[in-house]
């Protein structure tokens, strides 16, 4: 028998305390911008971080403090903070360690919001990135300089699907003694849970399979509480006085969750991209059938990988657990039930032939996002990687012919029938 | 802050406000395999409200220098260092579990600048299950496993915790992660040899209170009110009845709560 509750029981319960006067069995929506104080000692103990609770709704909130609390259990992390959105859950992250004339070293394949913050915003701030291959380790040291301060890549890029082999740059970062940050959004913790790896820091877009019904936008930065922030003077956000809280220093007072409490003592309160009570409700109740959901994703990625690989009118099909794919073994050893649930094809007779395909399907929605529990498709390059140079855009492994599915749990013979629709109109452009 | 103790580099927290002697101090001792971080919400609220707080790593443990200490007896002579080292004069000596031990073995040999003793979490002897020290020295994971599961109550194996967003299990763990297997094999071991805990608590004379967490595993309620029994009558027991092991951190608002009432008491800052 387990010591510890497993992680279904966990998406369930983690971080819920049963409400004691009225038993609801969901968690209650604390739909409040602020919490009364029973007493002025107590007030101000809570705002000098003397003891834990609420003090106002941008700092914290109970129905999201369980979202944050359970997504930390499924991490194996020691803490983690939700915010308003993945995007914010990077810059939250980032900012609470790097400052101006500092470096990052990223993963060249990312998410065009991901590339587009190091690119073109964080340097306004004095903050530079490098860009480097995610799969070449040596790259990635190399890039490493004296005011690096951190190095961040995606588990699976998207949407070039490439595996970054995480064990190997942990022992890279470790060795520089850097951070590993891993944008775990595509694979999920129950796919991958990437702290057991060596990461110090995840980051997720809750938007996508962690919420997985496309209802509500959320970011969550969960610290894995195995980064001795103090063995350097590289961290001093960390590990000097920081005034505004008379001086706390972070790392002698939290251990731990030292870099967590950092982002809740100054992004949350000072920048604010605070999530919603209800945004947390709709989150936690797509957590709750996390592991069923991916489960039936990957049996329908896999169905479709075989349809799409023998159809005469895709040129190339690109996903990790095809055999012949660059990161198969990798995606193997950290991802062996499958890794996600992002398929990225080509359709012959190029761009014309893909803007068919896409404006043809009916059950697959032409939208922006992945992880839903429907189908969705869209064409990357001229949408979510409009808005990076035709060099990233290589970099990333985005072709004009790319089509991005995000693999619904619809019934995967309506999803091909509705491809098979989709073909029909594109093959006139061969 | 940092002090030295026999040419060792010793790592004490100060709850964020400068130690200064001339107040009346409250000294922190953790348990096995833990460190100064176990008290992060009480340290801060005792250090703004005039005391002088120091939650030390005990040696070998996160910051401290090693080796660990071997007795809970030479422990308890190593606080008296630290206290000498500092020059306090008014000490309020607050112990969780093995820190329960070293703090009777201390007051009870060097009572002079005491003035409260509080105990969280502890009968007079804290014999080990004979896996735990095996795995404590051969498979720490195993062995952090068990003191997890074992330490905290419901609460913690769901991951929950007073601070927003913090799992104070995860956070246990990762402590007691970074101090295998030295640290905890020598914290088990010093505890499972220790046999003069009643000597010491008997011997006690200062104002004492001892806080129990009624769902505790590790030290079941037959330990602790033997322990009760055996120190001064005039003691302080208090049960918190949600919570295991882990008192300060599974109930750190009541726990701190008959904190200051005892020490505000009994060590008062003017």
């Amino acid at each position: 028998m387990s010591d510890f509750f497993s992680f279904d029981t966990l998406s369930l319960h983690a971080g819920q305390t049963l409400d004691p006067e009225f038993g609801s069995r969901a968690q209650p929506i604390h739909q409040t911008t602020s919490y009364v104080f029973s007493d002025t000692d107590t007030a101000s103990s809570l705002f000098n971080l003397e003891r834990g609770g609420h003090v106002y709704n941008r700092i914290s909130n109970p129905t999201v403090g369980v979202l944050e609390q359970r997504v930390a259990a499924l991490e194996g992390g020691s803490a983690a903070v939700c915010v308003a959105s993945g995007m914010s859950a990077i810059f939250c992250a980032l900012t609470a360690i790097v400052s101006q004339g500092d470096h990052i070293v990223a993963s060249a394949n990312m998410y065009g919001g991901n590339i587009s913050l190091l690119k073109n915003t964080l340097p306004r701030f004095g903050i530079t990135s490098t860009f480097v291959d995610p799969t070449d380790i040596d790259a990635i040291e190399a890039a490493i300089q004296n005011n690096t301060k951190i190095v961040f890549g995606e588990l699976i890029g998207n949407p070039g699907l490439s595996v970054m082999d995480i064990e190997a740059v942990a022992k890279i970062c470790k060795k520089h003694h850097l951070p590993l940050m891993i944008d775990g959004t595509f694979n999920t913790p129950y796919l991958c849970r990437c702290f057991d790896y060596g990461a110090n820091i995840i980051v997720h877009s809750l938007t996508k399979w962690m919420g997985g019904h496309g209802t509500s936008i959320g970011g969550v930065v969960v610290d894995g509480g195995n980064f001795d922030w103090g063995a350097s003077k590289k961290y001093p956000t960390l590990t000097e006085e920081y005034a505004p809280f008379s001086g706390i220093n972070f790392w002698e007072e939290f251990g731990p969750s030292a870099f967590a409490t950092r982002i809740r003592a100054e992004a949350m309160r000072d920048i604010g991209p605070s999530m919603s009570p209800m945004n947390a409700f709709l989150l936690l109740q797509g957590i709750e059938t996390l592991s069923l959901r991916m489960d039936r994703h990957l049996l329908n990625t896999k169905q479709l990988l075989e349809y799409l690989d023998n159809h005469d009118q895709v040129s190339w099909v690109n996903h990790p657990d095809m055999p012949g794919h660059d990161s198969h073994g990798i995606a193997k050893k950290y991802m062996p039930k499958g890794a996600g649930s992002i398929i990225t094809f080509g359709v012959k007779g190029g761009r014309e032939a893909g803007k068919a395909f896409i404006e043809n399907v009916k059950l697959a929605s032409h939208l922006a996002n992945v992880g839903d529990a429907k189908t969705l498709i869209i064409h990357p390059a001229t949408t979510t990687h409009s808005r990076i140079d035709a060099e990233a855009l290589v970099a990333a492994g985005i072709t004009e012919d790319m089509i991005r599915i995000s693999v619904g749990i619809e019934d995967v013979g309506d999803i091909t029938q509705d491809f098979n629709i989709g073909f029909r109109a594109a093959k006139k452009y061969i | 802050m940092y002090i030295t103790i026999n040419n060792k580099k010793i790592f004490a927290s100060t709850g964020g406000k400068i130690f200064d002697k001339k107040q009346p101090v409250a000294l922190f001792i953790h348990g096995s395999g833990l460190d100064h971080s176990f008290w992060g919400l009480h340290s801060r609220f005792f250090a703004f409200r005039g005391y002088s707080v120091l939650c030390i790593d005990l040696p070998g443990h996160t910051h401290s220098e090693g080796p660990p200490l071997s007795s809970i007896e030479e422990m308890g002579v190593w606080i008296n260092d630290v206290i000498q080292e500092i020059d306090a004069s008014k000490v309020s000596v607050i112990g969780h579990s093995q820190g329960c031990l070293v703090s009777m073995e201390y007051v009870s040999k060097f009572p002079k600048l005491v003035k409260s003793l509080s105990l969280i979490a502890s009968g007079y002897e804290t014999p080990v299950n004979s896996f735990l020290l095996e795995a404590a020295k051969n498979k720490p994971k195993a062995a952090i496993d068990k003191m997890m599961s074992w330490g905290f109550g419901r609460a913690g194996h769901f991951h929950q915790g007073t601070i927003p967003g913090n799992s104070m299990i995860a956070g246990g763990y990762k402590i007691t992660e970074g101090n295998v297997p030295n640290a905890l094999y020598a914290d088990l071991n010093a505890c499972n040899n220790y046999k003069e805990g009643k000597k010491a608590a008997s011997k006690i004379t200062v104002p004492c209170q001892l806080i129990m967490g009624g769902q505790d595993q590790m030290a079941p309620r037959k330990a602790t009110m033997a322990l009760a029994e055996t120190l001064p009558s005039s003691s302080k027991i208090e049960i918190i009845q949600k919570s295991g092991h882990m008192v300060p951190l599974e109930n750190p608002n009541k726990c701190r709560d008959l904190l200051k009432t005892f020490i505000f008491a009994n060590n008062p800052t003017s």
